[in-house]
């Protein structure tokens, strides 16, 4: 059983139960009643509301794990922030399991704040920016399937999200055009600066990031999670195409903007980067998102190159898949906090000198392995 | 729908007739705009727009592309091209 059937299943039940209660409300009532009844009871009970409503139910399951996963990764992040520079970390907000409850405090504290809206900025763009970048996170976790029974399928057939690789991707790259948005649309130079950057940043390190892409495609022979996670069945990416995953890895972190690349938000050069005029919960959902990107970027390397949700049968492979994606989130944090600031031109001139043509390297040697017939 | 047959709300119908409704209305929008920002903004929502139509056509690949390519990339190229002509941040004050 699959997610689709198990949600269908669900909304298949409701329908039913509502719909008894519907028509013998429409029974009581007029004859005139009646007939709307059994018409609005009919098109409940249809096919295409009942498909639309069970990929309604898909999403927010989607989502409602995403953000319990997000507040593990930050629990994460500042654990091991605090043990990296020797202190604690989050502590006394449920201390009996190690400050978990330090997030949902900080999440109410940003809730109740007030929120503002700058005087000279541009109200449109101040307001579009976050709705654009929070939609387009969270349809990456949309495409991203935890194991080959559980994923938002797009049809009654149980197939997924066609191409959802490449999708998933397509949907990191509208990140760009929403923080360019922000950056302008709040008027100061601080976010324009902040916004300029990261969209630089963002724009030049997504094509060594599609070009590594493209290897694992080429050897996979296909654009979709499952097919891609099946072709490791024997071995993983990584080994073959292992200059391929650490361009990836190094891609990603720009993407994600983590500190060797957090130029966009450099706290000692821009004071907060582009999102330094939004405060309360914008900001709040700003630095879930960001999170919720990074999760997304380990979700993609453990699908792309650590063999996805294969692993011994000992633990179900939905777990398999979550403890790759923090294993790879652990190690995007070691770098965050071991590895200094990079420099604006360094940064480009990494991205255009280095990585382009390592990756350029690594699509050749994907070429070879694919002609010599290993794939 | 004439002689008494049911009617049925059509999802597919329905679902076209709002994308292509929204393209429209954004297209008229870029150039109906005051701020040259929020003209790119309706073309962005427009080739948005036309990335869900082709997946109503069933063409995810093309759909695909049509994101990464208009949206990630030639709407940005437009904003910085905006961006790095004009002296001050905003202009929208002088109106």
């Amino acid at each position: 059983m699959n997610l689709f059937e198990f949600c269908y299943g669900i909304i298949h039940w409701l329908v039913d139960l509502i719909n008894h209660l519907w028509y013998w409300l429409g029974d009581v009532l007029p004859w005139w009643f009646g007939d709307f009844f059994d018409a609005v009871g009919n098109f409940a009970a249809s096919q295409g509301h009942m498909a639309v409503m069970t990929i309604f139910l898909e999403v927010v399951i989607v989502v409602v794990i995403a953000l319990i996963n997000v507040l593990n990764f930050i629990w994460i992040f500042r654990k091991f922030m605090g043990r990296m520079f020797d202190f604690y970390g989050p502590y006394y907000v449920g201390y009996r399991i190690g400050g978990w409850l330090q997030n949902l405090a900080d999440g109410i504290k940003l809730f109740v704040k007030e929120i503002i809206v700058p005087a000279k900025a541009d109200k449109m763009g101040y307001l579009l920016a976050p709705i654009i970048y929070i939609g387009s996170s969270i349809l990456i976790l949309a495409t991203i399937p935890f194991s080959e029974n559980f994923g938002v399928a797009t049809n009654e057939s149980g197939s997924y999200v066609p191409a959802g690789a490449l999708f998933a991707l397509a949907a990191f790259a509208i990140a760009p055009f929403s923080i360019l948005l922000a950056g302008w649309a709040s008027n100061n130079k601080y976010t324009l600066i902040g916004g300029m950057r990261s969209a630089a940043q963002m724009m030049s390190y997504e094509i060594p990031l599609l070009m590594t892409v493209a290897s694992v495609f080429l050897l996979a022979g296909s654009y979709g999670f499952v097919d891609i996670v099946d072709a490791q069945h024997d071995i993983w990416f990584a080994f073959p195409l292992f200059i391929g995953f650490l361009i990836f890895l190094v891609c990603l972190a720009a993407e994600v903007e983590i500190i060797p690349f957090d130029l966009p938000e450099a706290e000692a050069e821009l004071v907060e980067g582009w999102t330094t005029e939004y405060g309360g919960m914008r900001f709040g959902l700003f630095y879930f998102t960001t999170t919720i990107r990074s999760y997304a970027g380990g979700a993609l390397a453990t699908a792309l190159f650590l063999g996805g949700w294969h692993g011994p049968a000992l633990i179900p492979d939905e777990i398999w898949f979550l403890i790759k994606a923090y294993i790879v989130y652990t190690i995007f944090q070691w770098m965050t906090w071991s590895l200094p600031r990079v420099r604006v031109d360094q940064m480009l001139g990494i991205g255009w000198k280095r990585l382009l043509p390592l990756a350029v390297i690594n699509l050749m040697i994907a070429v070879a392995l694919k002609s010599m017939g290993w794939f | 729908m004439a002689g008494g047959e049911e009617v049925t709300l059509d999802w597919e119908m329905f679902v076209f007739l709002f994308l292509s409704a929204s393209t429209l209305l954004s297209a008229i929008y870029v150039i109906r705009a005051r701020e040259i920002v929020h003209s790119v903004v309706g073309l962005a929502t427009c080739f948005i727009a036309i990335a869900a139509l082709y997946i109503m056509l069933s063409a995810e690949f093309v759909a695909i592309v049509q994101i990464l390519v208009y949206v990630g990339a030639v709407v940005v190229v437009i904003l910085f091209g905006i961006m790095l002509t004009r002296r001050e941040i905003m202009e929208s004050e002088k109106r």
